[in-house]
C-alpha cells in the first residue's frame, strides 16, 4: 500500500479495473451534469469530458 | 523541470486523446512543478475515482488538493501554470485540453496511505480509496439517494473486491462508523450487494 505503482502496472491494470467495474454497473456512469458543464461543453464540442476508450482498447 | 521540457510534456499531454491517461499525465505534471515549490498536491473527487477504477466516470476537469499546509501565493501558482500555457487561474486553469481546478487543502479523516503511482514527469497522489468509498456511499444515501454516486461507490468496491487495488476494509469499517459519516449500515449494504454480484464474501460481514 506503501509502494509506488509504476506507470507500466497501471496502464496495464485499466483493462482489469474496467471489467470489474463493469460487472456490477453501467460502462460508462459520467454524471449527466454539474456546476461545470457551462466551461467543459464548451471546451469539448458538447460533452463533459473526451470520450473514454472503450474496455478493448485498454 | 526547465521550460524546454514542460512545452515538451504539454505537447504530449495535449495529444492523448484517452481522458484517463491524459488526466494522470496532467496530474504528474503539476505534481512535479508544485513540488519543486514545496507544496504536494493530491489528486481528490471524481478524478481519484477515475485513477483507481477506470470507471469512466470523470469528466474534463482534473481535481487537485493541497497536502502540505504550506502554500503557494497566487502570483506563484500563474508562473507554474503560465509556464504550461495556462489560461485562467488562480485556483481552475485549461491546460493541454483538460480544466485543473486547485481546490485548498486536503480534507481527510483516513489513516490508510495516499496511494502513489509513478506518472509520467513525477510522482502523483492519489487520496485515500477507503475514504472515497466512504464518501460516495454517504452522498448515494444522504440527504436523498443519489444514484449516479450509488454506481461509483459500487464500481470502487468491485475493483477493491477482485484486487485490482489495495484496500483496507478495517479502515473502510472505522471510517463508515464515525459520527462524520455515520453510514456503516449502508455501507455494508452496498459492499454486500458487490460482493454478490462478484461471487465473493463482503469483507465487512466477515465479523458477524
Amino acid at each position: 500500500m506503501n509502494e509506488v505503482m509504476s506507470w507500466e502496472d497501471w496502464l496495464k491494470g485499466r483493462r482489469w479495473r474496467r471489467e470489474l467495474g463493469n460487472r456490477v454497473a453501467p460502462e460508462v456512469i459520467q454524471r449527466p451534469r454539474s456546476s461545470s458543464d457551462l466551461r467543459l461543453r464548451k471546451l469539448f464540442n458538447g460533452q463533459r469530458g473526451l470520450p473514454f476508450t472503450p474496455t478493448e482498447k485498454l | 523541470m526547465n521550460a524546454e521540457k514542460a512545452r515538451a510534456a504539454v505537447a504530449d499531454i495535449s495529444a492523448d486523446t484517452d481522458p484517463t491517461r491524459k488526466a494522470a499525465k496532467l496530474a504528474s505534471l503539476c505534481s512535479a512543478l508544485f513540488r519543486a515549490r514545496g507544496v504536494e498536491l493530491v489528486v481528490v473527487g471524481g478524478s481519484a475515482i477515475e485513477l483507481l477504477t477506470e470507471g469512466a466516470y470523470t469528466s474534463g476537469d482534473l481535481d487537485l488538493c493541497r497536502l502540505s499546509p504550506a502554500s503557494l501565493s497566487l502570483r506563484e501558482r500563474q508562473e507554474i501554470m503560465g509556464g504550461l500555457g495556462a489560461q485562467g487561474g488562480p485556483r481552475s486553469w485549461q491546460v493541454a485540453g483538460l480544466f485543473v481546478d486547485l481546490l485548498g487543502p486536503l480534507e481527510t479523516l483516513a489513516r490508510t496511505p495516499l496511494r502513489k503511482l509513478q506518472g509520467a514527469y513525477g510522482v502523483v497522489q492519489v487520496v485515500q480509496p477507503e475514504e472515497l468509498l466512504v464518501e460516495r456511499v454517504l452522498v448515494s444515501v444522504y440527504p436523498q439517494p443519489h444514484p449516479p454516486a450509488r454506481e461509483c461507490a459500487k464500481k470502487l468496491a468491485a475493483v477493491a473486491l477482485g484486487g485490482a487495488m489495495e484496500f483496507d476494509w478495517e479502515e473502510v469499517r472505522r471510517l463508515a462508523s464515525r459520527p462524520e459519516y455515520g453510514i456503516l449500515a449502508a455501507c455494508k449494504a452496498l459492499v454486500r450487494e458487490v460482493a454478490n454480484e462478484l461471487k465473493t464474501q463482503s469483507p465487512l460481514d466477515s465479523h458477524e
